[in-house]
Formats: structure tokens, sequence, C-alpha cells
């Protein structure tokens, strides 16, 4: 079976790569998620969107930004900061050229979601195409709206398999006048005992990891508040505060070690530490926010899925298991809803087979005839 | 209409006790706050447990009986409105708090539980709620999720959509789920996210688990008065263009500032034409040298008076003047509507402007109280019922509403579409998102049995009903046929 490659630029383009073709269709950005989840599964086409880019609509003084989903990141990042603003995001594989709806399909997140969430919470409006080409708006360009339903939170975590972003409007913030990383050598149980303190004091981080080793916590703000702060941080947790190269340096090999993982799992913040603690693999634990990620043998991640779920948690691969071992977790407890929700917006099981594995067996095999 | 069979199914579903019949009962379950819409229930069920929901639900899905939700009925949309031949069922029976978790903070509330007790009981941990709408003496958590409810924190903190974690939910066809989980990362699409703000038409949702802040080291609040309410609106541009991110920018025009006067002589200037409520909070460090500039821009659009909070009394205070808005309207008109727009916070002094010439034109006075860093204007048409000018009232209050999709913002900012709003849809949306939005909710509830009526345009309400093809009744019985 020979592939299609469709590659749209622009929604028009988007509309017609899925309402002018037949049969299955994997829906790809940059490729940088590629390995996790569910393996796609070969189909009839492939849409590639790495050539929908662009920024649509910037007006920096309403703080919003409208952008083509295949848009790269990192360079949305610098355009917006020639205005002295950013999207408040930070997923390690962002540096590796991640596009925003990609990022948005795999619900991902950085450190920085300690203070200001995952894309769920910044995406704020979209345009999508469902499997039988109609094209969709959802939310508007406003940071406060609640007319009709919030389809984009729908397509958070969707892994192409529900529509495709075409897009995207996100909310910005203001880059900070300082920022500050404050480190600590020390152990996972330690680390999250300085997190619990750090979290129920006056200070405010907005990013709070242990990497591997060591405790990473960060201050943004004015510039003089930013330095009386990390300086009291520092003092409290008994760390130093790092100058900027080297804070930089630190964050760099925290998002590394996140682009090794095995594994990505989630739970109440405090049971992360002890959950993390039992694989002794490398780790990377966000001790605020209850989200991790560790490197393990991919033989042995069935056993992260199981203890994760004991704790009532979240699991899925980053990496491709060998045969037999799963990419996901337990399924979400509203499979059955979910499943309708797919059978309504994708009734033939075109988009992106395979990523979920057997969640939505009951479409399998409906389409697949090129 | 509810058969002898039916009324006995529900009753045992959620107990003889719990269900109310009798026409006065009823009748108070006629309207929410939006109060010019009315319909009575043919019941209300007051269930005491998730479990009787379902069970309640269950049997409206099996017997086909419409139901709608209703927590505290303070929506100002129609959100709760009953429908014909319809039950409402209350949450206002479920209201404890079943976990604070000081550790992890986060509460686990029943949906009753109203907004101001869940900051009460998070207290003695100095952690609080962060959602903050006006009405959150009264309104319940499971409306506010409802409607993804907002507040004059929002600015800072995002709506009730970033703050819930997880809920039980109790599906159109009386299956018990949960959405969401233990973190912002969840398993597949988020679900969640859709739930949220879909205004009772997906499902009752029974427990809810949110996330719980730590109360800020300092809250910096000032209230400054303006030449004009241009001048004010260019003062939320540059405090934006600042880079500053304030807990809170409320703005309040003379009419509006009279009204509260009157109300609560709060110390408002009474003839200014524009007053700004401008609250900054976090760390000390940080709020002393961000309130300094906000100072520096008042006074560079002309400030005429700045107030500084000194204490905790005095901020309250001013709080009180801009809460006590809304219902002190009506001490300077028989009768208002509320509107609930939104515009790009670059358009305020634009809408503003136009708002006026509008109102002028319609021969009524426009108040304006509203949160203006997100651009959310809350404008108040007066009328006098008596006078015959409600008709007048209500198309001003739509064009408004209209007006703020045409200059790129949106129908409402928190108070929801409901039923109010359901035939301005067309005016923000296509045929083909509306059908898309449709096609969401079917997968919800296949038999649209849940909240029917609501958020999206019917042609009961609004003639043609845009969406996917829809046999007529005729066509069905095979009278007529469409080729
Ligand atoms: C004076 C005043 C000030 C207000 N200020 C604000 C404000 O600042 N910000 C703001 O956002 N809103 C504000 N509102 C509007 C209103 O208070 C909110 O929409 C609130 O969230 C409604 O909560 P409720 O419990 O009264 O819900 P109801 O009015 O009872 O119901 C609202 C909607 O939610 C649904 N619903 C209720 N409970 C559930 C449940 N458990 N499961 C599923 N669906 C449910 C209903 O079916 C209905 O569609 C104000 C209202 C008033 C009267």
């Amino acid at each position: 079976m020979t592939t299609t490659m469709l590659a749209p630029t622009d929604l028009k383009g988007a509309h017609e790569a899925l309402a002018d073709t037949k049969g299955t269709v994997s829906i790809r950005g940059a490729g940088t998620a590629e390995g996790w989840a569910g393996a796609p599964l070969p189909t009839a086409a492939v849409l590639d969107t790495t050539r929908l880019t662009g920024v649509l609509t910037y007006n920096p003084s309403d703080m919003t930004v409208s952008v083509r989903a295949g848009t790269p990141l990192a360079e949305l990042q610098r355009e917006l900061a020639a205005n002295g603003q950013r999207l408040a995001f930070d997923a390690a594989r962002v540096a590796r050229g991640a596009t925003v709806g990609g990022l948005v399909a795999t619900a991902d997140s950085g450190p920085l979601a300690l203070a200001y969430g995952s894309l769920r919470d910044l995406v704020i409006g979209a345009t999508v195409v469902l499997a039988d080409g109609t094209m969709a708006r959802t939310g508007g360009h406003v940071i406060k709206n609640v007319a009709g339903y919030d389809l984009a939170k729908l397509l958070h975590g969707s892994y192409g398999g529900f529509a495709l972003l075409a897009e995207i409007v996100l909310r910005l913030h203001p880059v900070p006048g300082a920022s500050r990383t404050v480190a600590l050598d020390c152990a996972l149980d330690a680390a999250a005992e300085r997190a619990a303190t750090v979290l129920g004091s006056a200070l405010e981080p907005v990013c709070l990891e242990w990497a591997d080793g060591t405790l990473l916590i960060r201050l943004e703000g004015t510039s003089e508040g930013t330095e009386d702060r990390s300086r009291e941080l520092a003092e409290l947790v008994g760390g130093a505060v790092l100058g900027d190269d080297a804070g930089a340096a630190a964050w760099k090999r925290h998002a590394e070690l996140v682009g090794r993982a095995a594994v990505r799992v989630g739970c109440r913040p405090s049971r992360l530490a002890g959950l993390l603690g039992r694989f002794g693999d490398t780790a990377v634990a966000g001790l605020g926010t209850g989200i991790g990620t560790t490197s393990l043998p991919l033989d042995e991640v069935g056993a992260v899925h199981d203890a994760v779920t004991t704790e009532g948690g979240m699991s899925v691969t980053r990496r491709r298991p060998p045969d037999g071992v799963r990419a996901w977790g337990r399924p979400p407890s509203a499979i059955r809803l979910l499943t309708a929700v797919k059978k309504e917006l994708d009734p033939l099981g075109r988009l992106s087979p395979g990523r979920f594995e057997s969640w939505f067996a009951e479409l399998d095999d409906k389409e697949g005839t090129p | 209409m509810l058969n002898a069979a039916v009324r006995d199914a529900l009753a045992s579903a959620v107990g003889p006790r719990n269900v109310l019949s009798d026409p006065v009962q009823l009748r108070s379950y006629e309207c929410d706050g939006l109060t010019g819409f009315r319909q009575v229930p043919s019941l209300v069920l007051l269930p005491l447990d998730t479990e009787s929901v379902a069970a309640a639900v269950r049997v409206c899905h099996e017997h086909e009986i419409p139901f709608v939700a209703r927590g505290a009925g303070t929506g100002l949309s129609g959100g709760a409105m009953p429908v014909a031949d319809g039950i409402v069922i209350s949450l206002q029976r479920l209201r404890q708090v079943l976990e604070v978790d000081p550790v992890d903070r986060r509460a686990v509330l029943q949906p009753g539980v109203t907004n101001l007790d869940i900051t009460r009981a998070a207290a003695p941990h100095g952690l609080y709620y962060a959602p903050d709408p006006s009405s959150q003496q009264v309104c319940t958590i499971g409306g506010n999720v409802a409607e993804n409810s907002g507040g004059a924190h929002c600015l800072k903190y995002g709506f009730t959509t970033n703050h819930v974690l997880s809920m039980r939910v109790v599906l159109p066809d009386g299956e018990v789920v949960t959405l969401g989980g233990d973190t912002g990362e969840q398993l597949g699409p988020d679900l969640r996210g859709v739930f949220i703000g879909s205004e009772g038409t997906l499902g009752i949702v029974c427990e809810i688990t949110v996330r719980l802040l730590r109360v800020p080291q300092t809250v910096r609040t000032l209230l400054a008065d303006f030449p004009s309410v241009r001048a004010a609106g260019e003062v939320v541009s540059d405090l934006v263009a600042a880079g500053i991110v304030p807990a809170a920018v409320e703005m309040m025009d003379n009419l509006a500032i009279q009204a509260a006067e009157k109300a609560v002589g709060a110390g408002y200037t009474l003839d200014t034409p524009a007053a700004l409520v401008v609250e900054l909070d976090g760390p000390a460090s940080e709020c002393g040298s961000q309130f300094e500039q906000v100072k520096q821009i008042c006074d560079r659009h002309g400030c005429t008076r700045l107030h500084i909070a000194g204490d905790t009394g005095e901020r309250a205070k001013i709080w009180m003047g801009r809460k006590a808005a809304f219902a002190a309207v009506g001490r300077i008109s028989p009768d208002y509507i509320v509107q609930d727009g939104v515009v790009p916070r670059t358009r305020l002094a634009e809408v503003l402007g136009r708002i006026e010439d509008m109102g002028t034109a319609a021969g009524l006075r426009v108040a304006n109280v509203f949160h203006a860093g997100d651009g959310n204007l809350h404008p108040l048409v007066l009328f006098d019922e008596d006078a015959g000018e409600l008709e007048r009232a209500e198309e001003l209050s739509k064009d408004i509403a209209e007006l703020c999709v045409e200059l790129g913002g949106s129908l409402s900012g928190e108070h929801g579409i409901g039923t109010d709003k359901a035939c301005s849809m067309p005016r923000m949306f296509g045929v083909d998102d509306l059908a898309t939005m449709d096609r969401v909710r079917s997968a919800f509830d296949a038999r649209k049995l849940c909240n029917p009526g609501k958020l999206l345009p019917t042609p009961r309400l609004c003639g043609e009903r845009p969406g996917r093809y829809r046999p007529h009744p005729l066509e069905e019985a095979g009278v007529i046929e469409r080729l």
C-alpha cells in the first residue's frame, strides 16, 4: 500500500485534505511525539502539518495570538519575545521543534504548568477540521468567553484521533522582568519535603521540579522582588541561587532528562515522590504539579502502569514499548462516553488509528479501504 | 406529562420525602435569576446523594422525561429554567464539603456547596478557592462548573475550568463517570474541559475536586477617578502593555457609581465620570514596585482622585461598592437587564462609546460596571416595564451583545448562553460550528433530555434550527417529503 502525503498550507487546504479523500489518515506534526502513546497504525494517507504554519493575527496590546497549528512553538516564542510577551508554556520538546498543534494534541506540559497550567488553560479558541472535512470554530479571540462548548479542550490530548487542529488562538503573558533559579542537590524524598515547605511559604514559585538528584525552584517577577525572594528561598531550603548561565544549564538538563523518559505519570503531588522512588531509575518529578517522568527499561513499563493505577493516577509511555506491553495505563472511566464522542466526530474511524490502542475497538476496521 | 408510574419511579429513586409536587412549591422553581423567562416544572426532586441522582436520571432516560439540574438558581441566562413537562433536579441538599486536603491543596465538594463555603472551609489552612463570582455567597459550585463562572479576580487566576481537577458526573443516561484526574494532565481528550461551561446540558455534576491556592502575602487595592470612561479604558490598556497582571481591574461609570453610593455609601466620588478599582496581590516585594507603576499610569491619564486602601476594612469598603453596584441599579431604575458581552481589551473605549450612542438612540440609560481587565462588559440597560419600555430594552440589550461579537469578542464572558442568548449564537458561530457542537451534545445525550432548548438555538425559540438535517414530524409520518 502506498501512502498518500497530504501537506496543506492553510485552512482551505486542510479542509480539502480531509473532505476530498477517503480512507484512514494519520495526522503528523514535527514528529517529536511519534513514539508516545499507542503506535500509529499504517494509514492510507498521512496529513503532515509542518507546512500549515504562520501567525494569522497578533495584536500585542490584546495579548492574544492566532497561529496555524503546524507552527513550531519555538519560532512563535521568538516572535512574541520581540514584543516582551510569551506563551507561558515550556514543554521539554519545544526546543526540538514541536508544533503548537502537536503540543495541544498530546496534552504536553513543562515545569511552568505549576503556575500557568497546560495548553488547555492557554488555548482560547481553535478552528478544527473533522474527519468529513467539516470546519468548525470554537472559542474566540478574547480571554474570557463562555459561549458554546469548548471544543478546543476536547482536542487537548486527542492525539490526532478526534479532529485536525488547523488554527489555534492563544492567550499570552508578559515576559517577566526577572527569573531566578534556586538549586539544591538532594535525594527525591528530601526534595519532596523541601517542596512542601516551599509551597507552604509565600514565595510563589513558578516551577518546582526534582531532576535526577537536583531540586530546582524557579521564581519570576520584578528584578528587585525576585532577587529578594530568591535569597529568602535559598535560605529556606538550604540551596544556592544560580547565576543566569547555571540556571539555564540546569533547566536544559531537566528538559533533556524529560526527553529521554520512557513513561509519563501523574498522581496527587504528595504521592509522586513515593511512586517514582519505587522504580529507582532516572526520574524527573514535578513536586507541585504531581506530574513526572521516569526512564526505565521498556519491558518494565507494565509495573509502572500497575503502581500508578493503584494510586489512582495516570500513565502513558513516551517511548514505544515492545509488543505485549501497553502504552496506556488504565483507560479513563468515561471510555464509553469518549467512544460516543469519537463516533459522532469520526464515525468511520479515519483519524490516527492506533494512538489509543484498543480504547475504540468497536470503531476499528470500519474504515481501512484506501 | 408525567404519569403516575413515572412519578412513583422518580419518588423511589430519590425517596418520597425528597419530592416536591405542590403547585405553590413548584412555583418557586419556575425561573432563575433571569426572571423574564418562566416555566413551572412538573416535579422537583431534591436527591440526597449521587446514587439517587443517577437513579432519577435513569428513570428520565427510560421514560424520555426532560430534566434540568439546578443549584441556587442565581444564573443570569435562564439556564436553570425548567422545561415544559420536565422535572427539576435540585442539588441544594448535597452541600457537604467532603474533604479539604491542605497538603495537596485541594477540596472535594458536593455540588450544592456555595462558592464562598469552599473558601470558608479552606481558610483555616491559609488556603482559598480563587474564582469569585459576585454571587458567591449563594451560588453553588455545581452551578459554577456548569457556567464556567468567573469573577473579579479571574483576570490573574483564571476561571472555574482552570481550578477544577476532576468531577463525578451523572451522564444523561444515568451512567456515573469520573472526568479529569488528580493532576492537570489526564488520559486522552479533556472531557472535563468540555463539560465545564456546558450549562447543564451534558449531565449533572455530583462531586467536584477543586484546586486551592495559598492566600497571597499582600494585597494592595486602589480606587481611581477619571475624567472620562475613555481615560479609564486607556489605563487598562497601558497596564496590560506594561506587563502588569493585576489580580483585578474593575470599572464603573457614573450611573453605576451613583447607584452603588446610594445603596451602600462606600466612599466613591459621586460626580466622577468613571472610576477604576485596581488590585494587586502576591509577595510583598513584588506588589510594592508594581503598585507604584499602576499609580504612575493612572496619573498619566488624568486621574482626578486616587484613594489607596489603608487597611483590610478600607479594601472591603471599596469592594462593597463594586459588588453592590448590580443590585443597586434597582434603586435608580424600576427594571434593568444585565448583558455580559466581551470585547478585546483594546476596543473597550470604542465599545463603551457605541453603547452610549445606542442607548441615546433607544431613549434608554445604560449603566456600566464590569471586569475591565478581561474586557468583560456588564452593561445594565435601565427601563420601566410599566412605561412599556421592556421590548425596547430587550432589543437594545441584544444589540449590545451582538455588537461585542462584531468587534471580535463574545456574546458572554461568564453568565452563559442559556435560554437568553441561544438565538444570538448564529451571530457568533456558523452553521457548521453549531452543528459540530450539536454532535458533541448528541454523544453525551442522544435523547436530548438534559436541559434541552438551552445553549444551542432551537426552532421553537428562534425559528430554523441550524445543524444537521432532522426530519420534520410530518416527514417521519410519511405525510411530506423534501427532495
Ligand atoms: C447578583 C448576581 C451576581 C452575579 N455575579 C456573577 C459573577 O461575578 N460571575 C459569574 O460568573 N456569574 C455571576 N452571576 C451568575 C450566577 O451566579 C452564576 O452563573 C452561578 O454559577 C450560578 O450558580 P447557581 O448555583 O445559582 O446555578 P443555577 O442558576 O441554579 O444554574 C445555572 C446552570 O447550571 C446548571 N446546573 C446547576 N447545578 C448543576 C449541576 N450540579 N450539574 C450540572 N448542571 C448544573 C443549571 O442547569 C443551569 O443551566 C451572578 C448572578 C447574580 C444574581
